[in-house]
């Protein structure tokens, strides 16, 4: 279970926010996507050529007279290094900034052999004063106030020490600088090697990196195989990108580039440890894109929750783990594949577009098949879900058990005490009566013969959820889609397999939705309403079926709300009772729905005219509400305070009614709202249209 | 590899100017990019001075040595060879001494200054230079208004070209955008943390 500390979780809250904002404000002007297609096509072409470009930068380094060498693993670059020390009697390093070195534990193996790093990057001299672990990538002490910072200075200088920042930060630089000069070498990173003129890219808002490489008389620079560039143009595109989406800055105070040992020698160690197999895999090969800007946790709804402590191994979030998976074994970031929520936020701001949400459910598979999982996964997956049989069995059960479960507002009753972490934060719904695809035939069977001149034919595919649990938001769907003209028809219900497959069960996932493709008579498009049978539907299906009818499918599956949005609009406003009451609306972004779907803009508009009314926006509508699936079942904690935040966002808003398009995040906040008595009715877009056809809202 | 915002070499000061654009189109793109470029510098916390000749900021440089009363000042050694820096401030020394650890002043001048984000750029030989940038508690900066270029693809390939020079020992790029800054104690942004915690810009020219 993961740890959450509140004074944390409102420091990170907060820094995301105000980083969202100056990013935003520095981007305006760029075209961000450009940019970042370029980037990432840039970084792919250097990573093709990796070897090469690695010789290239070798010849042109020596050239200038530096002295280069190659480290298979960390324990060879520490090893060099320990040389370097040696050789040059080093018994005191300073080192800017470089999460490499913290990749193959240099501090801790050279204090064990005598010699002393320090490090020069005020959040990493903090953090090393404090003995502690940094918590994030750019800000590593983000974790401390002023107040521990002046504790742990005056115990440095044996003073007291006054608490306002400013002091503190000229304790720091009069200290630092004495252990600047007071070293023997200077270790830094690299943002960039130029592979056309053996120089190395340096990045730094403190000047410490220069410092750092002036100073002191030998210079060790530590830096990893994928930073490699061919030419200056490459690297100063990934400093235009870098600075803005690091920290939502132009650029930062000191970019310097430097060729060549000037006043002592210059060793520059290359390391490679396990890239090479990364980059040999056609999967992976693309987290070596990355360029360590840390967007991806500036935004991750988890990481602003358990802090960089908790979600790291060395490396920190989603990237993290897929660094950690490769770098240090897929056991150590089995844990951290459990946390991530696969919402995709993050690769909405990564510079160079990796797909890191669906990355994790690859390496989900991979732990799985190497190191095994839970129970209950292998049971519902493996036994329940692959085979079609014994899911409708299952559902049918718990549809019998509705009676001793379920209570008369359609919530079930409390889980017993050793579950309660489960759902005392939120109310978890009983199974519903008659599922969709039979309620739907009672309805609709008797008007299928009298409406045959229906103009076209749709299929709607509702998906788990609302076949066992919400049949009347398909129902909903149904009805509008039926006035609006069209032969309705739904499709079977049977699991779509997104779940399997998110829990890296890609064999069940195969065959449940091999299953589904075979009863699915696709007639007219495919509509769906449920964003993650979507993205099984059009995305994921074709890839784990390689058949010409997985592709049909996707190709004909759109979700409910783009549907209505692009070819019935005006009719749909023809339908729309007048007369009917205005109601407040705020709108929550669904995970998928928005950052793999783009629909989010559609729905406002839909509900906007439904309620008749302009959505009040919540802070961060696009924060993942908590549910994710099996997500909430691996960390109801965390789940629980993501829909403790999104109940607060939306009670701030002042309105009645909460709309969303995806039934998970339905069950979520219907639930959250239903245990924390917050008055806000939580409904799906199609509920809302029908309500609004029938003059009710 | 990519042409993204890249437009090839442009003379100093030319800017986005269409080709064969007559003088008063490339002197009005010429002011745009200069009034960016202090704007963009104010924004990065630097101080921005302008004078119209160069005499003019050897004396603001005097006066503001004697009135902050600034006895540790050091100056770029390649500032201190041109006139009439040599004679000026042949006090001042341009070779690092232990003492240089606590320097108040240091007096430099950029090579380039970029408008779109208010950047200095120096092309330094050596590091005893750029510690004249680093060291001191206040950067005095010398830039001429002509070499300020839009935006930094402007001038890569004179940043490529420098930096493949083997006639020099170890060929350095610096760019510099503001004073020192640090945001790793609450994300409060305070300056001074390694570097400077002043940047005086003077730019010079009519």
């Amino acid at each position: 279970m993961k740890k959450i500390n509140p004074v944390l979780k409102k420091i990170l809250q907060d820094f995301s926010q105000s980083y969202q904002f100056k990013r935003q404000s520095v981007l305006r002007g760029y075209d961000f996507e450009e940019l970042r297609t370029a980037l990432a096509e840039l970084k792919d072409k250097a990573l093709d050529h990796n070897e090469n470009l690695l010789a290239r930068f070798e010849h042109k380094a020596r050239a200038h007279g530096s002295i280069v060498w190659r480290a298979r693993d960390g324990a060879e670059a520490n090893d060099l290094i320990l040389k370097i020390c040696r050789d040059h009697s080093i018994q005191r390093m300073v080192k800017g900034k470089s999460m490499v070195s913290e990749e193959t534990g240099l501090n801790g193996f050279l204090a064990g052999r005598g010699i002393e790093a320090r490090e020069t990057d005020l959040g990493e001299w903090i953090v090393q004063l404090a003995a502690e672990a940094p918590t994030h990538m750019v800000m590593p002490a983000i974790h401390l106030t002023r107040h521990d910072v002046a504790v742990l200075f005056s115990e440095k200088t044996g003073k007291q020490v006054p608490e306002d920042i400013p002091s503190l930060v000229r304790i720091a630089r009069s200290e630092m600088r004495k252990e600047i000069f007071a070293a023997q070498a200077g270790l830094t990173g690299a943002n960039a090697l130029i592979a056309e003129n053996g120089a190395i890219m340096l990045i730094t808002n403190e000047g410490n990196g220069r410092l750092v490489t002036t100073v002191p008389p030998v210079h060790i620079v530590l830096a990893s195989i994928e930073k490699v560039l061919p030419a200056v143009d490459d690297a100063l595109l990934v400093l235009k990108l870098l600075p803005r989406n690091a920290t939502g800055q132009t650029i930062t105070s000191y970019v310097s580039f430097i060729a060549g040992p000037h006043q002592g020698p210059q060793y520059i160690i290359l390391l490679d440890n396990h890239r090479s197999d990364m980059l040999a895999d056609p999967t992976f090969r693309e987290v070596l894109r990355c360029i360590k800007c840390s967007a991806c946790l500036n935004v991750c709804p988890v990481y602003q929750i358990i802090g960089g402590e908790e979600y790291s191994h060395i490396y920190m979030g989603g990237i993290g783990t897929l660094f950690t998976a490769w770098i240090h074994g897929l056991k150590k970031s089995k844990e951290l594949a459990r946390v991530c929520l696969r919402c995709h936020r993050c690769e909405e701001y990564c510079a160079t577009k990796i797909k890191i949400a669906d990355l994790i459910t690859a390496l989900a598979e991979r732990i799985k098949n190497e190191t095994g999982t839970a129970m209950w996964k292998r049971f519902a997956f493996d036994g329940v879900m692959a085979s079609p049989g014994i899911q409708q069995a299952a559902f049918k059960a718990a549809r019998k058990a509705r009676k001793v479960i379920g209570r008369k507002d359609g919530f079930s009753r409390k889980l017993p005490a050793w579950m309660k972490k489960y759902d005392r934060f939120r109310a978890l719904p009983a199974p519903a009566a008659k599922p969709f695809s039979r309620a739907f035939k009672k309805e609709f069977a008797p008007l299928v013969a009298a409406e045959k001149s229906a103009k076209r034919t749709v299929t709607i595919f509702g998906g788990c959820l609302i076949e066992h649990f919400y049949p009347e938001i398909g129902m909903a769907a149904a009805r509008v889609l039926s006035k609006l003209g069209y032969d309705v028809k739904v499709g079977p219900s049977l699991c779509c397999g997104f779940p399997a497959s998110n829990a890296g069960f890609g064999k069940a996932s195969g065959e449940a939705f091999a299953a589904l493709l075979k009863k699915l008579k696709a007639e007219g498009p495919v509509i769906t309403l449920c964003p993650t049978c979507m993205t099984m539907l059009a995305r994921r299906g074709p890839e784990v079926v390689d058949s010409e009818k997985a592709r049909d499918l996707a190709s004909r599956a759109i979700p409910f709300s783009r549907f209505i949005f692009e070819n019935e609009l005006g009719n749909l406003t023809r339908l729309m009772k007048s007369g009917r009451q205005k109601q407040k609306a705020t709108y929550h972004d669904s995970c998928h729905h928005k950052n793999l779907w783009k629909a989010e803009g559609d729905s406002r508009k839909l509900v906007e005219l439904a309620l008749q009314s302009e959505i009040l926006d919540m802070d961060e509508p696009d924060k993942c509400c908590g549910f994710a699936g099996s997500f909430s079942l691996d960390n109801p904690e965390i789940s629980a305070a993501l829909l403790a935040d999104k109940l607060a966002a939306i009670e701030k808003t002042g309105a009645e009614v909460v709309a969303m398009d995806c039934p998970g995040c339905l069950l979520q906040i219907r639930g959250g709202c239903h245990r924390s008595g917050l008055r806000v009715r939580a409904a799906h877009t199609a509920e809302l249209l029908e309500r609004s056809i029938r003059g009710q809202v | 590899m990519t042409d993204i915002n890249v437009r090839g070499p442009f003379r100093c000061g030319r800017g986005d100017a269409p080709v064969g654009a007559t003088r008063p189109t490339l002197i009005k793109y010429m002011l745009t990019h200069i009034d960016k470029f202090i704007e963009k510098a104010k924004v990065a916390d630097a101080e921005v001075e302008l004078f119209p000749s160069v005499q003019r900021a050897v004396q603001f440089l005097k006066d503001f040595l004697s009135k902050n009363e600034i006895k540790g000042a050091i100056i770029s050694e390649a500032l201190k060879k041109r006139d009439p820096f040599d004679k000026e401030f042949s006090s001042l020394s341009g070779q690092l001494s232990a003492d240089s650890i606590w320097v108040d002043a240091g007096i430099v001048s950029a090579d380039y200054g970029i408008a779109e984000t208010g950047t200095l750029i120096h092309f330094d030989a050596s590091d005893e230079e750029k510690n004249v940038w680093t060291l001191p508690e206040t950067c005095l900066c010398l830039l001429e208004k002509k070499k300020i270029v839009p935006h930094l693809e402007a001038i890569a390939p004179e940043i490529a070209s420098h930096l493949a020079r083997t006639d020099i020992s170890s060929p350095q790029v610096s760019l510099v955008t503001g004073p020192s800054r640090t945001a790793d104690i609450e994300c409060q942004l305070t300056i001074g943390v390694h570097g400077p915690a002043r940047l005086v810009i003077l730019l010079i020219g009519t």
